[in-house]
């Protein structure tokens, strides 16, 4: 089986692909019989939530609320008031440059780390490969408790190593005495536990690139960038596209690391994040239908965010 | 069906051999920065209390201790938690990729009215804010009598593992070449005789691959099982371990560093008996897109 | 492989089945049973007297069976809120002190007001505990067990200072500090380690001053930390903090744990509950005493704030008199007394001894029972407000009036 793998390899790279399409020899109920088990699984259990969320949405929903199973509707008024709360614009533009940075974080140094995969030897590629399955198996909130241990002002490794190596003077320095830094610290644990699954599945897809193009090319003289812009990255796009607008709805909507990391005593309106400002409002006020309108409103950010690369990956998959 | 002798070739032959020393050095200056707070987790279960808390790091420990790691196991329920979380990530990760396969499969090979919706939802379910969905969702379960059961947590976490696992497998489906089927048309055979003899030992790479990614994501899953479970004899390894936690006293730093050790050791021996199909899967599936 | 493929199918679905028929079946079989909600603390540090009550429990209810369930104090209350939502709530639960007001004003809980005579030594209940359990005069929550702060000292460090006893006033203590700076020199060491927004210690000044946190005045609630006396207490947290503690002025009391402060040694006291002498590290537990932090007054204790726990009885349980029968068992007179051997102060003047722990309840504030004083918590104003001050990025008033009107903001929501 695995020569028939090896074979598939082989054959895609030099020939152009073309699906063949069921669809065309035979219609009929086949493919809706197919996709009714996943739909049936997620009407059945997300069903009547999603149809709660967005009736929540509507309606004055508090603890009271809550325990009578009742609330009142109040038409737009929940997403009004969001929309009309300072903190709700602070958040969001935090939360879209913060989104930004992690993305670009991730898929740039995960690239890059593809790209030096490709180059080294045999057991050196296996020693870091397993290096970042260690890192992805690890459960997220027991890395944000060793992070912040470390990253701790009083007895933190971080600090006594930046001392140690002559950085400077990080003594009982506190990572997360201001915004930035607070954020800079939960962007570092993001990109970290991000970059294996980036790296490992651009790694495979670099796999994929002919070595005789990237030659040929570089005997062209082009220079290295060059090559990679016009030969590889082409050829990895679809991997690209995917791993982006994966990345782009995670990070927008990250909750538990921020929230871990910074500590639920040091979370202001000044260090929000949308995820927290969601669990916030909805959760420890308990005005649920606030919570609802403000997932409703996320979610149509994030579907804008990455409406770029969803559309460009849905149009691929339809190339006849 | 023959293999065709083509020669085999695992990967395009890198040129020069001089110029690896350098990357080699960078990689593996790499590999210990990111293994780093792994590193620290590991050490730390074997590193007496008060030096776990002391000021002044220690690396390795001159007296290391398994006090930790005895602590952790014979912490209530361990072995029953490790079970449950057995039971379901097994159990989501099989019955979601079967039923991901099949849509995805409808998704690749057929035209049907009806296949761009299906399209956004699946991708919109996994743009929604999942801690929006968690009391909606207990209340269905409650009306459905699966709180407090693994049941209810696996049926939660397909919803969490198929819209994923779908648009992945879509991807591998979609680059399998369409010479091979074309070659099991000739048979005479069914479509799906044709189907299951030819295809699917191909996409199987893919179809492990996206269970790699489908296990991890059930295995650390945290706030659902915490919110669903409430009797301790049926709680997951996440939620075990966050009771070392909760507490409003001490925490003990050396069990629960004993305690994540020993949780994140399936998630790595899964991937480790796995990988070497998953860099099959990946080429031959997703760059087709 | 398509027929190994096939077996961890068959098995994972047969696996599956086993799961949902063992749970459900499980489920079916203890119909006769309550559903208690203790905190881990319970489990950890007094199973014996859970132990006791249920079985208590089960002698006088023969055929039923009792379910303790245990939570972390950080995600119990969005838990308690899905159950309530879906309206399957355990029939017992522990609040902690300060959660009890605004699930009160919610209706959560069932008036045991007409019970309060079977709860054992409920006449004397303390007066602090006693309180947060009570909304518009009915009795909702009965309390269950209290802790109040005290000061953890070296005593080696303090001999070498020449200090011969505890301070009985702030001033005092001040000084002694000065005594212990000039002893112990080394980076970081502090005399007495307070984390800067410990708000638990800081309003204890407010209140030593005679100022309180918000008061309500005409049915709405107001601020008052902008009072003279609660700014006066403010000023005197102040100065009292800048001279003792070396600690960063915006951290809290849990990172990093004062006893990990102290138990490297670079602390000669530190303040909180009296269960920190559980943590000193080895080398200290035997130079390790506790005394009770004097208020400015001379002679006087400063108020503690006086943590603690409730249990109460969700008002949607099917079994209510069960889950207050159980409450009454687990209180007993016999229970509180194994609470207080473990450290805890009971939760009666009547069963009160005479530990540094239960000497410090003895002048006790508590937050405002309002509806939303979780909020204020939750919104960490009086965190913020003590980084504000002990930075210098504004002053004492400036903090405290913003402080009040934020305040009053979050407590008058509808």
């Amino acid at each position: 089986m695995a020569e028939r793998v090896v074979i598939a390899a082989e054959t895609t790279w030099s020939r152009r692909r073309r699906r063949l399409t069921w669809g065309r020899v035979a219609r009929g109920s086949v493919p809706y019989w197919l996709i009714l088990p996943v739909l049936g699984a997620i009407g059945a259990i997300l069903g009547y939530p999603l149809y709660r969320l967005f009736r929540l949405a509507f309606q004055h929903y508090g603890l009271e609320e809550l325990i009578r199973h009742s609330g009142q509707p109040v038409g737009l008024h929940n997403f009004g008031h969001v929309l009309h709360d300072q903190i709700f614009w602070h958040t969001l533009v935090r939360t879209v440059i913060f989104t930004v940075a992690n993305v670009g974080l991730t898929m740039g140094i995960g690239t890059l780390i593809a790209l030096l995969l490709v180059r080294v030897s045999t057991v050196v590629r296996v020693l870091l490969t397993a290096g970042l399955v260690l890192v992805w198996s690890m459960p997220v909130v027991v890395a944000v408790q060793v992070w912040g241990w470390m990253t701790n002002y009083q007895n933190g490794v971080v600090n006594y190593i930046l001392t140690e190596l002559h950085f400077g003077d990080y003594f009982q320095h506190n990572w997360y005495g201001s915004t930035f830094s607070q954020l800079a610290i939960v962007t570092t644990l993001i990109v970290w536990g991000a970059l294996p699954f980036v790296a490992i599945t651009v790694f495979a897809a670099l796999a994929q690139v002919p070595a005789d193009l990237v030659e040929a090319a570089q005997i062209d003289g082009a220079p290295p960038w060059r090559v990679f812009l016009d030969v590889t990255v082409p050829i990895i796009r679809p991997v690209l596209l995917i791993l982006t607008s994966l990345s782009i709805v995670w990070d927008f909507g990250v909750f538990v690391q921020p929230y871990l990391l910074i500590g639920q005593t040091h979370i202001t309106p000044g260090n929000y994040l949308m995820g927290i400002y969601l669990f916030e409002k909805g959760y420890f006020d308990n005005d649920y239908g606030q919570g609802a309108a403000i997932s409703i409103l996320m979610l149509l950010i994030v579907a804008t965010l990455s409406i770029f690369y969803v559309r460009k990956m849905v149009r691929i998959g339809d190339v006849d | 069906m023959n293999a065709v002798a083509v020669p085999v070739r695992r990967r395009p032959r890198r040129r020069r051999r001089g110029g690896r020393a350098g990357w080699n050095i960078v990689a593996i200056v790499l590999f210990a920065v990111m293994v780093f707070p792994v590193f620290w987790m590991i050490s730390s279960a074997f590193k007496p209390t008060d030096q776990i808390n002391s000021f002044t790091p220690t690396w390795f420990s001159r007296h290391p201790t398994v006090s930790h790691f005895t602590t952790a196991v014979h912490t209530p329920y361990f072995w029953t938690d490790v079970k449950n979380t057995l039971i379901i990530v097994s159990v989501t990760v099989t019955v979601s990729i079967a039923l991901a396969f099949l849509a995805a499969v409808a998704l690749a090979k057929y035209r049907f009215t009806g296949r761009k919706l299906f399209i956004v939802l699946v991708i919109g379910i996994q743009m929604l804010p999942g801690a929006g969905l968690i009391i909606p969702l207990y209340v269905t379960l409650a009306s459905y009598h699966l709180v407090n059961t693994l049941t209810g947590v696996i049926v939660t976490y397909m919803t969490i593992v198929l819209p994923f696992s779908v648009w992945t497998l879509r991807g591998f489906i979609l680059g399998i070449p369409k010479e091979l089927e074309e070659a099991a048309m000739v048979d005479g055979s069914t479509r799906l005789g044709a189907f299951v003899r030819i295809l699917l030992p191909l996409v199987a790479p893919g179809l492990v691959a996206t269970s790699v990614f489908a296990f991890i994501q059930a295995w650390n899953e945290y706030l659902y099982a915490r919110i669903i479970l409430a009797s301790q004899g049926k709680q997951t390894i996440t939620v075990w371990l966050s009771y070392f936690l909760g507490t409003s006293r001490s925490t003990d730093w050396g069990a629960l560093m004993a305690g994540s050790t020993l949780t994140a050791i399936p998630a790595v021996v899964f991937f480790l008996i796995v990988q070497r199909r998953i860099a099959f899967g990946l080429t031959a599936g997703a760059v087709r897109g | 492989m398509r027929l190994r493929v096939f077996v961890a199918v068959a098995l994972t679905a047969a696996l599956g089945v086993v799961a949902a028929t063992a749970s459900a079946s499980v489920d079916r079989h203890q119909a006769n049973k309550i559903t208690v909600w203790l905190q881990v603390d319970a489990q950890s540090g007094w199973p014996d007297v859970v132990a006791a009550a249920n079985t208590q429990f089960q002698a006088d209810h023969p055929g039923y069976s009792v379910d303790v369930q245990y939570q972390n104090w950080g995600d119990h209350l969005q838990k308690f809120d899905a159950t309530l939502a879906a309206g399957n709530t355990p029939d017992v639960i522990e609040m902690g002190n300060t959660e009890m007001t605004k699930y009160m004003a919610a209706g959560a809980f069932a008036d045991l007001t007409s019970l309060k005579g079977t709860f054992a030594n409920s006449s004397n209940w303390l007066a602090g505990l006693a309180k947060s359990g009570m909304y518009g005069g009915k009795v909702y929550g009965v309390p269950y067990y209290a802790g109040s702060r005290v000061v953890t000292y070296r005593t080696d460090l303090f001999k070498k200072a020449g200090i011969t006893k505890a301070p009985t006033s702030l001033s005092q203590f001040l000084s002694d500090a000065k005594l212990l700076a000039a002893k112990n020199k080394q980076k970081g060491f502090s005399p007495v380690y307070i984390a800067g927004t410990d708000w638990y210690f800081a309003m204890s000044f407010v209140y030593d001053f005679g100022g309180q946190i918000a008061a309500t005045s005409h049915g709405k609630w107001v601020g008052t930390l902008d009072s003279p006396q609660a700014i006066a207490g403010l000023t005197a947290y102040k100065s009292f903090w800048k001279a003792v503690s070396k600690a960063s002025p915006t951290t809290d009391e849990n990172t990093p744990p004062p006893y990990n402060v102290y138990s490297q040694g670079l602390a000669s006291a530190i303040v909180g509950p009296s269960w920190f002498s559980c943590c000193t590290g080895k080398t200290f537990t035997s130079i390790t005493g506790q005394f009770v932090m004097p208020s400015h007054v001379a002679g006087k204790s400063i108020p503690g704030f006086l943590g603690g726990s409730d249990l109460a009885v969700p008002a949607s349980s099917g079994n209510k008199a069960l889950g207050a029968d159980w409450i009454k068992d687990f209180t007993s007179t016999a229970n509180e007394k194994l609470l207080q051997a473990k450290g805890n102060i009971p939760n009666a003047t009547s069963l009160l001894g005479n530990s540094v722990n239960e000497r410090a309840a003895a002048r006790s504030w508590f937050v405002p029972a309002a509806k939303h004083w979780v909020d204020v918590e939750n919104g960490n104003i009086l965190r913020n407000m003590l980084a504000q001050i002990l930075t210098g990025k504004q002053s004492v008033k400036q903090a405290a009036e913003n402080a009040s009107s934020n305040i009053a903001l979050v407590l008058n929501q509808p």
